[in-house]
């Protein structure tokens, strides 16, 4: 049964992928922009414009060129179907190579963010809830409603004038690690797993203190809707038949609460996914603010470049992540409730 | 009663003195909308001339009552920079009181087109269900899988850095969410007796959807509506940020944070605190509003 389920959801989203690769295909060639003269300047000649148009392969009608974008006609340029997601028009790198570079960096930070997002988030849902209408729950509510509904760039930069300029306990917001480090070699791409890994303990402990105001100011934004969605799930799955049998049944009240936290996370589950893969495109913001060079920072050079193929590629790979991290949770969600079955 | 009349002026009011949240929200709301009509005329300064004062400091604290006696009694010769003047000389308070005519309209009219279009296209999915509706439904499913901010940038950037492009860009995020909602709605509200009723009266089935089923369904969308203007002015806000906004010298709330950004390092907070302080109360204004109105009409 479980088998079916998951081939069916891989199958499902495959093919809400092939759909997104094509609409975002069209999609950018439909919008009024024009990559060959951002490419060569506007006053470059008709003929050099030519040469350029002719390069990049936007001469072609568009269904040829969707064609060996797809990866059909591999004997012009290996396409999708061959995993490559053709080159830069402003780099000239394989754009596979460069997500591979800018995407760990992303996830590491959106991930961290998640943990620690997550540990404060969750007690303090389930402190809402054990008491409700208390004034603590009225203060966590209105908490919660706060960070969910704030501009994670300015908290950033008002960190950074906190933190680094005030009181000089964070690093300049420059990067990953200061330019005098020199990088351990690149395993995973995660700085501080790469910096384990090498051994270079030090290196570990600054790439932490370079990603701590950046993981502060998106785990204070995500911990609004992670805490409201706690205290609801946590206050519903209290008034259930279960929780009120345990009680009846004289079990300790630390013991129940524990059993409606693993029913109240339950369904929980579903949303942080989403939530994740909001992030992986929300954390463009978050890079910029602190030039941590992820695939939103990317993102932002490909878009004002036009720079076609590297666009595609992060919305097609992030896409890709978000669906990924749905079915992972679904199923993490039915491991967790016994009521779920496939 | 009909939705509509339901969320008519006097509901909107709160209905227990003691709900100070539901006030606040609802204040913050009123400012904000009170700006965006007359904040570009009443600023001390034109909002989008520079001056050759750069860098101005806002008073301190203390020095306020002074300056604001002076300034009533018309003893100054120019009058004083509130909240500082940026690097380039603009006054900051006077952006800040003229941006939301920027903001919030571009929140109010992508949110109101997506409306439009995503209750409608969402009435007739949830009411005709066919091949041509299901296959709708997953062309939505695939716009909604779009990375919301990625993909508003990549419009906005390659339509062209326009406050229309803006709308449409934020319009093409939001219908989806509005299809969907809209769509639920209706398909548990036209198995229910009323719908039943209308058609034993004889009324055609465009006119029981349009008539009966339509109004009957609204609320959700509407609900939504009031949180998803505030994530727009935050989109907004965002695109602005990393140069995919609107351009200078609209004032605008991201794009003051942005050109504030490079002197915050430096110590001079001012160009970028005060509007981010002006968008994290408006969102959250909205966010509070919109919770109100989901309580209140979700218990019903």
């Amino acid at each position: 049964m479980l088998f079916r389920y998951i081939s069916k959801r891989f199958a499902v989203g495959l093919l809400q992928l092939i759909g997104l690769t094509i609409a975002v295909f069209f999609l950018i060639r439909l919008l009024p922009a024009d990559p060959v003269s951002r490419l060569v300047g506007m006053n470059a000649s008709p003929e050099a414009y030519a040469q350029a148009a002719k390069q990049l392969g936007v001469d072609r009608p568009l269904l040829a060129q969707l064609a060996t974008y797809l990866g059909f006609q591999p004997e012009i340029s290996p396409g999708l179907l061959q995993g490559s997601f053709g080159v830069s028009w402003v780099t000239g790198t394989p754009v596979t190579a460069e997500i591979a570079a800018y995407l760990p960096v992303t996830i590491e930070l959106v991930t961290l963010s998640f943990l620690l997002a997550l540990a404060v988030a969750v007690p303090v849902g389930m402190f809402g809830a054990l008491n409700p209408g208390g004034k603590a729950d009225k203060g966590v509510f209105v908490y919660s409603l706060f960070a969910g509904s704030q501009p994670e760039f300015w908290w950033g930069l008002l960190f950074v004038y906190l933190f680094f300029f005030t009181l000089g306990i964070a690093p300049a917001p420059l990067g990953r690690l200061s330019p005098m480090t020199t990088a351990p070699d690149v395993v995973t791409g995660f700085m501080t797993v790469d910096a384990l890994i090498a051994g270079q303990f030090d290196v570990f402990v600054e790439a932490l203190h370079h990603l701590m105001l950046p993981v502060f100011t998106m785990a204070f934004i995500l911990s609004g809707p992670i805490i409201k969605m706690v205290r609801q799930n946590m206050a519903r799955a209290l008034q259930s038949d279960f929780v009120l049998y345990a009680n009846c049944a004289g079990l300790p009240k630390a013991r129940v609460a524990r059993y409606a936290l693993r029913a109240a996370m339950a369904p929980s589950m579903t949303l942080i996914g989403i939530l994740y893969g909001f992030m992986l495109s929300g954390a463009v913001l978050t890079e910029s603010v602190f030039s941590l060079g992820g695939i939103g920072q990317y993102a932002i050079s490909a878009v004002l470049n036009y720079d076609y193929p590297a666009i595609q590629a992060v919305v097609l790979v992030i896409t890709a992540i978000s669906l990924v991290v749905y079915l992972a949770l679904d199923l993490i969600h039915a491991a967790i409730d016994p009521r779920i079955a496939y | 009663m009909s939705s509509l009349h339901a969320l008519s002026q006097s509901d909107l009011l709160p209905r227990r003195r003691r709900d100070w949240l539901f006030g606040l929200g609802l204040t913050i709301v009123v400012i904000v909308v009170a700006l965006a009509i007359v904040g570009p005329y009443v600023g001390p300064y034109d909002p989008t001339l520079t001056t050759p004062n750069v860098s101005v400091p806002p008073p301190s604290l203390s020095e306020i009552p002074g300056l604001f006696g002076a300034w009533i009694s018309g003893s100054l010769e120019v009058p004083p920079n509130w909240m500082g003047t940026d690097a380039s000389g603009f006054d900051v308070f006077s952006r800040v009181i003229a941006a939301p005519r920027t903001d919030l309209v571009i929140a109010l009219v992508a949110n109101g087109l997506s409306l439009l279009l995503g209750v409608f296209l969402g009435l007739i999915a949830g009411y005709y269900r066919n091949a041509a509706t299901e296959l709708m439904m997953r062309v939505s499913d695939v716009m909604q899988s779009f990375p919301v901010f990625i993909s508003a940038m990549v419009l906005v950037a390659l339509a062209g850095r326009s406050t229309s492009n803006i709308v449409i860009a934020l319009a093409f995020v939001y219908t989806p969410i509005y299809v969907r909602l809209t769509r639920a709605e209706v398909m548990s509200q036209k198995v229910r007796g009323f719908v039943e009723a209308a058609r034993a009266l004889g009324n055609t089935e465009l006119s029981i959807a349009i008539r009966h089923v339509l109004p009957n369904s609204l609320t959700p969308a509407l609900i939504q509506a009031s949180v998803t203007i505030g994530f727009a002015i935050l989109l907004t806000a965002g695109l602005s940020f990393v140069g995919a906004g609107v351009r200078p010298p609209t004032p605008e709330w991201g794009l003051m944070i942005s050109t504030g950004a490079n002197q915050i390092i430096l110590g001079e907070w001012w160009p970028s605190v005060f509007p981010g302080i002006a968008i994290s109360l408006t969102v959250f204004g909205f966010a509070v509003l919109g919770n109100a109105l989901e309580r209140r009409y979700d218990a019903s």
